[in-house]
């Protein structure tokens, strides 16, 4: 288990401010957030790579905040994989058994033992230069297991590989870290690459989480538009509270010209998200008695997604939507076709804090 | 012709390379005219005598030696302040750093006068004298002579070395259970030997030819101090010029062969 409680550090302009996390022994937990927002630094400090102003570090309840880099047990994979490329793959895998002063018979035992694991018999004695991306992602992540460590650090372990490799990689992390029941911390900016290994996320932003929870909290329930934003959300739309509506419990909400009641209760303005695949769409404007939000407006455009098509609305305000093929069947939808879009208020998600 | 392995087509490549080359074509020509007016100019019986000279034998001797140490003292002092300078930030750092260029841009002749001054003007230097270990008008003093006026580009050359390796390398070295010591011992330095190989070439190369300052500080005596550069000075000043000459193609052939030497031990990747 990885603790960072509170963690403040300075590196140039930038600043990591008072950032806490948490990653059980056995959790693969993915850091997610733009370039620039202080992952990559997180994960130095962590590694005891950078200096901390405030804050403590635990590995498994101890508290390691002032211990060098080499005690701390971290296996590390930074960006680019950052392999010595003085020393062949071999070296390269053995270095951390060297640098611990392991006999040459148990160096060789444990070398061999890692590479079979990770199948890289075939590159052992192969030059750095050489290898392709996915061998270099390999070797690296070899050369830090190798040394059995604590916890196991990920830094963007699969951007540099193509999208079929990346896919097939990220499943080959999650298979060997779930063997080794680490903790791990994977940085990556991509979501799909996150929904295929992740248990639980958090979003940076400038060096401070926005959210951490599992994916579908996340993606679910983002707590502002930033998350939102990140999590691909649609629909993301200002709102203004008139008032609280005749049901109890409930308030009246305005945006663009469309008034509707939402549950909760709200005052001032919020940011609110209707997901496009919880809106229903109907060809007659009137059909609808349901107590449900009807939104009407003319279809600007129907692009085919494959697993679904999505329907560009121009209503009071412009709204996406994602539908199945038969769901439309027979409807004869067409861009500038008049239509009702409907939406049940308990499916519009309010974000409760300002970003 | 192929640049790399990028082959060079068609006749505006041709032109690219043909003018580039026609820089390269021009220096090496200049080069070779100068020593040809030399080899043209001496009489043979003039290089035999040099080359069969006891004293030339010494000079030359003297040269290598004190040249060679110099270079082994300037890398010793070359590679911790390459790391230094390279790699931390400190108060003053800008000051430190323009000081390592400052003998390259110094005239020798006035480091020769500034040693001097400070072995027998100041009281460090006449207590460093007194106390036995002297440099004026010594061989010891060739070699700090060479040292101040060459060591500067072992340095520079460290600094940029050192500049050029990723930090994360280290940086991972010591999450993989290195301390500072080893992880610059596994990683650092063998990623840094071939600049600090090219910039011992180069404090090599200005040490060998070194003049000024040595005629100043430690004087040219014969079979004591005289290094190659002073026997030329040495022997044009008393109007020998063909023996000069032939010092001084010594010198230059000694040097091309050091230099060549050092390029195939060293491999391709040794550039200056």
């Amino acid at each position: 288990m990885i603790q960072a409680e509170n963690i403040s550090l300075r590196a140039g302009e930038f600043y990591l401010n008072h950032v806490s996390l948490q990653v059980q022994k056995g959790e693969y937990f993915v850091l997610l957030g733009p370039p620039g927002s202080g992952k990559t630094l997180f994960l130095e400090a962590l590694c005891g790579l950078r200096r901390l102003e405030s804050g403590t570090i635990y590995i498994d309840g101890r508290d390691v905040s002032g211990m060098e880099p080499r005690f701390r047990m971290i296996g590390y994979v930074p960006q680019d994989y950052a392999l010595f490329p003085h020393r062949s793959v071999r070296k390269n895998i053995s270095f951390g058994l060297e640098a611990a002063g392991l006999s040459n018979a148990e160096i060789e035992r444990r070398v061999d033992e890692i590479v079979d694991w990770l199948n890289l018999g075939y590159l052992l004695h192969r030059s750095i230069e050489g290898l392709s991306g996915g061998e270099r992602q390999k070797v690296a992540l070899g050369r830090a297991l190798v040394i059995r460590p604590r916890v196991l650090l990920l830094d963007e372990p699969v951007s540099a590989l193509d999208e079929s490799t990346r896919e097939s990689v990220c499943r080959q992390l999650k298979h060997i870290q779930g063997e080794l029941g680490l903790a791990t911390i994977h940085v990556c900016h991509h979501l799909q690459e996150a929904f295929s290994v992740a248990d639980r996320a958090g979003i940076l932003k400038k060096g401070e989480f926005q959210q951490v929870g599992t994916l579908e909290d996340l993606t679910m329930r983002p707590i502002n538009t930033f998350v939102a934003n990140f999590m691909r959300c649609r629909n993301i739309l200002s709102g203004k509270v008139l008032g609280p509506s005749d049901r109890e419990g409930w308030t009246v909400v305005e945006t663009g010209e469309q008034r509707f009641s939402i549950p909760g209760t709200y005052t001032g303005t919020l940011d609110l998200i209707i997901r496009p695949d919880r809106i229903r769409i109907e060809r007659n404007r009137d059909s609808i008695h349901d107590p449900v939000l009807r939104i009407p407006g003319v279809i600007r455009r129907i692009a085919d997604q494959g697993a679904y098509l999505q329907v560009e609305l121009d209503a009071s305000f412009p709204l996406i939507l994602h539908a199945i093929r038969e769901e439309l069947a027979g409807m004869n939808l067409l861009p500038g076709t008049e239509t009702t879009a409907l939406v049940r208020p308990e499916n519009i998600h309010v974000l409760v804090n300002a970003e | 012709m192929a640049a790399g392995e990028t082959p060079i087509r068609g006749w505006r490549g041709l032109l690219f390379v043909g003018v580039l080359s026609t820089f390269v074509a021009l220096f090496i020509a200049f080069a070779l005219l100068l020593i040809m007016a030399d080899v043209l100019y001496i009489d043979w019986q003039s290089v035999l005598n040099v080359m069969t000279s006891g004293f030339v034998g010494h000079a030359l001797w003297m040269s290598l030696w004190t040249s060679a140490v110099t270079v082994i003292l300037s890398v010793l002092f070359a590679v911790p302040m390459g790391y230094i300078l390279s790699r931390f930030r400190f108060p003053g750092h800008v000051v430190v750093d323009s000081f390592v260029d400052l003998p390259i841009v110094f005239p020798p002749v006035v480091v020769g006068l500034t040693l001097l001054v400070f072995f027998t003007q100041t009281p460090i230097g006449r207590l460093i004298e007194s106390t036995g270990f002297e440099f004026i008008f010594q061989p010891k003093g060739i070699v700090l002579c060479q040292f101040v006026v060459a060591a500067s580009f072992a340095i520079r050359s460290s600094i940029s070395t050192f500049d050029e390796i990723d930090r994360r390398l280290e940086s991972v070295a010591l999450t993989l259970g290195c301390t500072y010591w080893k992880g610059f011992l596994k990683v650092s330095l063998p990623l840094a030997r071939n600049g600090i190989v090219a910039g011992a070439i180069l404090t090599w190369a200005r040490a060998f030819g070194l003049f000024g300052p040595l005629m100043i500080f430690v004087g040219s005596f014969r079979g004591r101090t005289e290094v190659l550069s002073t026997t030329v000075f040495l022997e044009q000043s008393v109007g020998h010029l063909e023996e000069a000459l032939a010092v001084a193609l010594l010198l230059v052939t000694v040097a091309m062969l050091c230099l060549i030497a050092i390029r195939l031990v060293g491999g391709r990747a040794i550039r200056l």
